[in-house]
């Protein structure tokens, strides 16, 4: 095992240990700040797997706004009264997880390797044309920023767009005139 | 109700209050350099956008909520929304001024510096967008009592409708409002112009909204 795949098990299973106890603390607030652990944990793993656009916006958006949104919506409702810790166990949804997660285990091992030389996503025309043309047509270093912005500068417009409109309907629900 | 929430109360705090004031600046700093420098390393608009919109978030935490709120009213947040979402469309309609197609902008004839310069707008723009999104998103949220927006005397009729859940936010709102008539003076020191403005005001405003809702739930309880 390298270095990085022995920090990425690590993060991995520190990541797990938080989503656990992100489902079976009772109290919602000990459950965000596990959510906000695993989220954190999950930044770090993408970072392992260079891939540091998606780290900064696990990091920006998991770890850090959701969980204050989360925050400012359970300061409304009540903490749970007597002492017990953990959330009792449903069996039937623990089935129901157990299947999804094993079924999703299942189509790792088809997966390749990380960093393999062979994948699919390493061979195809595509990756070539955009790591060949990327910086000669659009000027960007960054081949992310260039495929978003340039190359698929609609989808990314589009996604604009359903930020602008779940904004305005999140904030037509919540009638706050007062503020916006 | 209130000693079995402690969470749900701003407790203004001297080391959160300096640390925020330390931080703010450069996280502010770093989501600008995340939105413009999105073109030459890791990061862009959405990831820049919400660390502007986080900054203004641990200014609310630290300073208080409504102080926050008083401090960002008017159209700054909502016109940003707008301008930025319009700028990414002007941006790709522009082109097709030029003769290219939508978004080609090429067609702006600056060549390769025209496709850079334009795609580093369309990060702005987007930045501008999730950041107002998600900061009016969390004062929406977090503003709690849905009455804010009601003018006065209406207030009343909807307090006395649903007096259980009223009675609840009257009680917080008591304690905010305190906090925020000393948080005021601090704002004040700090020499902003417009807090001061805004802080006069609204100190008067949640103190008039909980006076008819603890009378209300007085009414409720009797």
């Amino acid at each position: 095992m390298t270095a990085v795949s022995t920090t990425l098990a690590i993060v991995l299973t520190f990541s797990v240990l938080a989503a656990l106890a992100a489902i079976l603390l009772r109290d919602v607030l000990n459950a965000i700040i596990a959510f906000a652990a695993f989220s954190f944990g999950i930044a770090v793993a993408w970072i392992l797997l260079a891939a540091p656009d998606v780290a900064l916006t696990e990091a920006a958006v998991g770890a850090g706004i959701t969980t204050v949104l989360f925050l400012v919506t359970i300061a409304k409702t009540v903490r749970p009264s007597g002492e017990r810790l953990l959330e009792t166990v449903e069996w039937r949804s623990v089935a129901i997880v157990v299947l999804l997660v094993g079924s999703l285990l299942a189509t790792v091992r088809s997966l390749p390797a990380v960093g393999a030389a062979d994948a699919p996503v390493a061979t195809s025309r595509i990756t070539e044309y955009y790591l060949q043309n990327a910086y000669p047509e659009t000027g960007v270093e960054n081949v992310v920023t260039a495929v978003l912005a340039a190359y698929r500068g609609f989808d990314t417009l589009g996604e604009a767009t359903v930020v602008i409109a779940a904004g305005v309907a999140v904030l037509l629900v919540l009638r706050q005139e007062a503020y916006v | 109700m209130s000693q079995s929430n402690p969470d749900r109360t701003y407790v203004e705090s001297t080391i959160i209050m300096t640390t925020v004031r330390v931080v703010v600046p450069f996280v502010f700093t770093f989501g600008l350099f995340v939105m413009f420098h999105g073109a030459e390393s890791a990061g862009g608009g959405f990831q820049g956008g919400v660390l502007v919109a986080a900054a203004v978030l641990l200014l609310a935490f630290a300073f208080g909520i409504e102080s926050a709120r008083a401090w960002l009213e008017g159209p700054l947040v909502k016109t940003s929304i707008a301008v930025g979402g319009a700028t990414f469309a002007f941006v790709g309609l522009g082109a097709l001024l030029g003769g290219g197609a939508f978004l080609e902008y090429e067609a702006y004839g600056f060549g390769t510096y025209g496709v850079k310069y334009g795609i580093e707008l369309v990060e702005l723009a987007i930045g501008a967008v999730v950041s107002g999104v998600l900061i009016s998103l969390f004062f929406s949220l977090a503003s709690g009592d849905f009455q804010a927006s009601v003018p006065a005397d209406s207030n009343g009729g909807a307090n006395a409708e649903n007096g259980g859940v009223n009675a609840e936010n009257g009680g917080v709102n008591a304690e905010n409002g305190g906090v925020n008539a000393e948080n005021g003076g601090v704002n004040a020191e700090n020499g902003a112009g417009s807090d001061a403005n805004g802080d006069g005001r609204d100190p008067a405003v949640s103190a008039t909204g909980t006076d008819t809702a603890v009378g209300a739930a007085g009414g409720e309880e009797a």
